[in-house]
């Protein structure tokens, strides 16, 4: 399972649509407080966060989560448009892997997604459709 | 006095700037007074706290206050450690700040008063110490209302949308507002993109400055990061502050009523501050806008 976390519908949209070529499941939130109901109560394999967001930031999240056990392992690329020193050392801190700036292109939300999950590319069905 | 004021008593980013060519901005850092009747509200505890606690000591009528700290750099808590309120017995304080635990916010206000760094700890305090909560994202305060939101500074730091007095105040003093085009704009003119992909940037980019413009929009005043011209911008982007001429054409995208340029460079004398200030309402005539824009200056008193 693949969990994403940002604000931005659109960015969700491309998450979604990027990863429907992949044998992946993907659970997208735009509220980093959904995310954390969903979080402790599932694994993920990876997840994808933004900083910004209108009540709770990615960090006050993750601090969170690094706070269950189940979730201190867990793989972070951390995806952000505030690309400052302070907060690469912060996001390291807290153990993320990555330290993206936004926005992805598709092709690389595929690629850390395989990287991280080992997922493969979904069979082609008979209408041609992944 | 209107019972439902705001006043300045720290303008300036940075360090303070007690220079004789500067006082007439004044040379205080971060601190801004909301009051209405008997209920004080401080926004940063920057050094222009330290003139409003010496103030609050003398008078009978309030024995409590809440602050608010929008993030911990020296200029938003150095006037903590001189706050007399806090060295005074029957006094509460009410803290917020950036943190998941009090413990945490605890830490963050007191760590500057150890030693090696300063002589008398935050044990010292004879006031009553509390921690404030968002309850579903709002702080209260009496009859003033605050929703902190996140703004693009290094760290985690808040700006507050403050409701008192039928008015909407928002404070923003540390804000980079062109963080956000840039990285867009150059993933649009990659040659590979599809018209799928494409489409979701732009939408993505128009979300975007629809989102850096929500807390602003439509507020009666609003007091915002207003550091550097656009040649010292140009040097420092990426320090997590904003060119004056950004917040000016944000303030009239945003539709806000009044606006205050703040957290002024501690660099530039009062005849540098008065040239933004020309350029500032050059641009809102150009722009055909009503906003009406001041120099937020230490001192001055805004009725509610």
């Amino acid at each position: 399972m693949v969990v994403v976390v940002d604000d931005s519908a659109a960015a969700i949209s491309q998450y979604e649509a990027s990863v429907r070529s992949l044998e992946v499941d993907i659970q997208a939130f735009r509220s980093a407080d959904d995310a954390y109901a969903y979080l402790r109560e599932n694994p993920a394999d990876l997840l994808f966060l933004d900083i910004v967001m209108p009540k709770k930031d990615g960090f006050t999240l993750l601090r969170e989560l690094r706070a269950l056990p189940e979730q201190r392992e867990m793989p972070v690329v951390v995806v952000t448009s505030k690309d400052y020193a302070q907060d690469r050392a912060l996001a390291r801190d807290l153990g993320a892997r990555e330290f993206l700036l936004k926005p992805l292109r598709s092709r690389e939300i595929r690629s850390l997604i395989e990287r991280y999950t080992g997922a493969q590319l979904r069979p082609i069905s008979e209408d041609g459709d992944p | 006095m209107s019972p439902c004021y705001l006043r300045f008593w720290g303008v300036r980013g940075s360090y303070p700037a007690p220079f004789a060519t500067h006082m007439r901005t004044g040379g205080n850092t971060s601190c801004v007074e909301v009051r209405c009747a008997d209920h004080v509200l401080i926004v940063d505890a920057g050094t222009g706290i330290i003139p409003l606690g010496a103030r609050l000591v003398e008078q009978d009528a309030v024995r409590e206050v809440a602050i608010l700290v929008t993030h911990y750099h020296w200029d938003h808590i150095s006037g903590l450690p001189f706050f007399e309120p806090a060295f005074t017995p029957s006094w509460t304080l009410r803290f917020f700040g950036p943190g998941n635990t009090e413990m945490e916010v605890a830490e963050a206000l007191s760590e500057q008063m150890r030693a090696p760094y300063f002589p008398v700890e935050t044990e010292t305090w004879l006031a009553d110490v509390h921690y404030l909560h968002a309850k579903d994202g709002t702080i209260e305060h009496g009859p003033i209302r605050v929703t902190p939101f996140h703004v693009h500074h290094p760290g985690t730091t808040f700006g507050f949308r403050i409701e008192v007095a039928g008015h909407t105040v928002v404070y923003v003093s540390d804000n980079e507002l062109l963080f956000l085009d840039a990285p867009i704009d150059q993933r649009l003119e990659e040659s590979d993109l599809d018209t799928g992909e494409h489409e979701l940037l732009v939408q993505m980019k128009e979300e975007a400055k629809r989102a850096s413009l929500q807390p602003f929009l439509d507020a009666d005043i609003l007091i915002h990061d207003s550091q550097y011209t656009r040649e010292d911008y140009a040097r420092k982007r990426g320090w997590g502050h904003s060119c004056y001429i950004d917040t000016v054409n944000c303030a009239i995208d945003a539709r806000v009523g009044q606006l205050y340029l703040y957290h002024l460079d501690p660099s530039y004398p009062d005849t540098q501050v008065d040239a933004l200030h020309r350029e500032a309402q050059e641009i809102i005539r150009r722009r055909g806008s009503a906003l009406r824009c001041e120099v937020a200056r230490e001192g001055l008193v805004i009725p509610l």
